[in-house]
């Protein structure tokens, strides 16, 4: 018997999908976000020296900035003004002004080069400074700020099943959708700008898109059966998600721009869970084709009409949820044993499991890599994978469910 | 010697492409009765939905466990019967799906429908027209107001409809809850 995990060839099909009218939603926000401590776990951080800031809102502006970065954990921060000392680390250089909330700063390096300047002028001091904080992360450290992500989830709080948006961090709690019946499935774009979601506000599931700079919104797809599971691409220009009028659920990818769906799977078993590799190239999905529920790895960079989907060992007799890391060298999911539910973590595409937290179900990662969310009893968490310390963002707010960090 | 060479080359050119083949194996996880034709589903245009509308219960629950999706033999009898009564006075059917509430969520819902699509799968193999039965899978985002969660509903469409805000009550499931 060989060992070669089973191959399957399927045939590329097309279809079109319809669009329905869009309607217009708002937000509310209310909330309620619950303290606690995790470790730092710094090693040798670049130094950045905040300098400072002129105008009318600059000491704001530096007093927030320096919260900011100091929650990111991605710099050594100081904000007096370095001594002519040799044995000392130079430090990058940040400095600016702020009139009325708008900020323009530039950061210099360590050789006093200047490496951007930019200007801020969204309505709010804190939006402004935020995305300050994650461009000057991007800039010296190359990895993505956590200061303007956000974490959608699906909740209870209001007595049906609805999403939620929230910050990092888990504060500032927005209630996104409000439909009848309930929304759920949720999933971000790689910016956080659009939101794909399954609403029951017709009483059948249909996969629909948001907007969230202006609360659009716009159906995707309303073909009878099932239709779940949406998760952008990379480019946010396709959605994978499943959709079972075929007669079986089965994996679907979705081009927004034309709304053409192509067919992934050819399936015996329950499909669910798509999750894409950070290129693009691959899609992760979990099925039960015989062996239990495990997962697969759908090739699709190839221009040819078939795909090539292989399953791929995760080390436990049922996965699902997979999630797949920024960096594509690590696939996190939800495995069950015989004693538990359970978040893990495996090296793609070969390297070692490892169990992140008994009791917790549906990871998903930050855009930095460094942490996983997942909920635990209705509970949010945060779990910093490079240390295992691990912070409760959000409880008592209903029954959490499918949290998604945009990445 | 020289004459060896072509021969030898063909050789290491069939064993490489007879290695390139087995390791391209495709592999059919279609056996059995699962060669079946499948029907894809019709519109669901004017089908009312069990969240909507309170719905009638053409038969008792079918009941699940554990993982599993296909249909068995303590469902064949119950299906048997609806499958006749159709054929002498046929109605639509709405074939829906609900998973126990532990599992996760995604997976609860391609589960609770491919439980549905099996459900109908068996009523189209007894006879019945399938553009007339419709699925949906609700995993467990929604539960019946019934002594398991982890059944099939087959609902009749066409039976005099009632509003309805909460959830629709069932006829019990042929077999006690296994949670």
């Amino acid at each position: 018997m060989s060992s070669t995990p089973p191959r399957l060839f399927v045939p590329l099909l097309l279809l079109l999908i319809m669009v329905q009218p869009s309607s217009v939603h708002g937000f509310l926000g209310f909330g309620k976000n619950k303290d606690a401590t995790d470790s730092l776990t710094e090693g040798s951080l670049p130094v950045l020296f905040i300098g400072a800031f002129s105008g009318s809102s600059g000491n704001s502006a530096k007093a927030a900035l320096v919260t900011e970065l100091q929650r990111s954990r991605a710099f050594s921060v100081i904000t007096s003004a370095p001594e002519a000392d040799q044995s000392a680390p130079v430090p990058f250089t940040v400095s600016g002004e702020s009139v009325g909330g708008r900020v323009t700063a530039s950061l210099r390096d360590t050789n006093a080069k200047r490496l951007f300047e930019r200007t801020y002028a969204a309505p709010g001091l804190d939006e402004n400074l935020r995305a300050l904080a994650d461009d000057l992360i991007y800039a010296v450290t190359g990895k993505p700020g956590l200061a303007t992500s956000r974490i959608v989830f699906v909740s209870d709080h209001s007595g049906t099943k609805q999403i939620y948006l929230c910050d990092a961090d888990g504060s500032t709690i927005h209630q996104v959708t409000r439909h009848r019946h309930g929304a759920v499935s949720p999933s971000l774009s790689s910016d956080a700008s659009l939101l794909a979601f399954t609403s029951y506000r017709s009483g059948f599931p249909t996969v629909t898109l948001m907007d969230l700079g202006g609360g659009m919104e716009r159906v995707v797809t309303d073909t009878p059966g099932n239709n779940f599971g949406a998760a952008f691409n990379p480019d946010g220009q396709h959605l994978a998600m499943v959709m079972s009028f075929l007669g079986n659920p089965e994996i679907f990818v979705t081009d927004l721009s034309t709304n053409a769906a192509g067919c992934l799977t050819e399936s015996i078993g329950v499909p669910c869970s798509p999750s894409w590799s950070p290129t693009g190239q691959y899609l992760v999905f979990s099925s039960n084709e015989g062996s239990g529920q495990q997962l697969y790895v759908a090739d699709l960079g190839s221009e040819k009409s078939t795909k090539t989907t292989e399953r791929w060992n995760a080390g436990f007799r049922f996965a699902t949820d997979p999630a797949w890391s920024p960096d594509g060298d690590t696939i996190a999911f939800t495995a069950r044993t015989r004693a538990s539910w359970l978040v893990a973590t495996k090296g793609y595409p070969s390297g070692p499991t490892r169990i992140i937290q008994r009791g917790a179900k549906h990871p998903s990662w930050s855009p930095d890599g460094r942490y996983l969310i997942y909920v635990q009893d209705g509970d949010l968490y945060r779990h910093d994978v490079q240390s295992d310390a691990r912070r409760r963002l959000i409880t008592d707010f209903g029954d959490i469910s499918e949290p998604r960090w945009n990445n | 010697m020289r004459h060896l060479l072509p021969l030898l080359s063909r050789c290491l050119l069939a064993a490489a492409l007879s290695l390139s083949l087995s390791a391209c194996q495709v592999v059919s996880l279609l056996t059995g009765d699962q060669t079946s034709v499948v029907y894809a589903l019709a519109s669901a245009e004017n089908f009312p939905s069990p969240l909507n509308r309170k719905l009638t219960p053409a038969c008792p629950a079918l009941s699940f466990s554990g993982d599993s999706f296909t249909t068995i033999g303590r469902h064949q009898p119950r299906l048997r019967v609806l499958a006749r009564s159709l054929s002498q006075q046929p109605q639509r059917l709405l074939v829906v799906g609900y998973t126990s509430p532990n599992l996760p969520q995604d997976y609860a819902r391609s589960l609770s429908e491919r439980r549905a699509q099996g459900v109908r799968q068996t009523l189209v193999e007894m006879g019945v027209e399938a553009s007339q039965i419709q699925t949906i899978g609700l995993g467990n985002d929604f539960a019946p107001s019934a002594p398991s969660s982890n059944v099939v509903v087959i609902y009749l469409v066409d039976a005099a409809p009632t509003s309805a805000t909460t959830p629709p009550p069932v006829a019990p499931a042929d077999t006690p809850p296994t949670l």
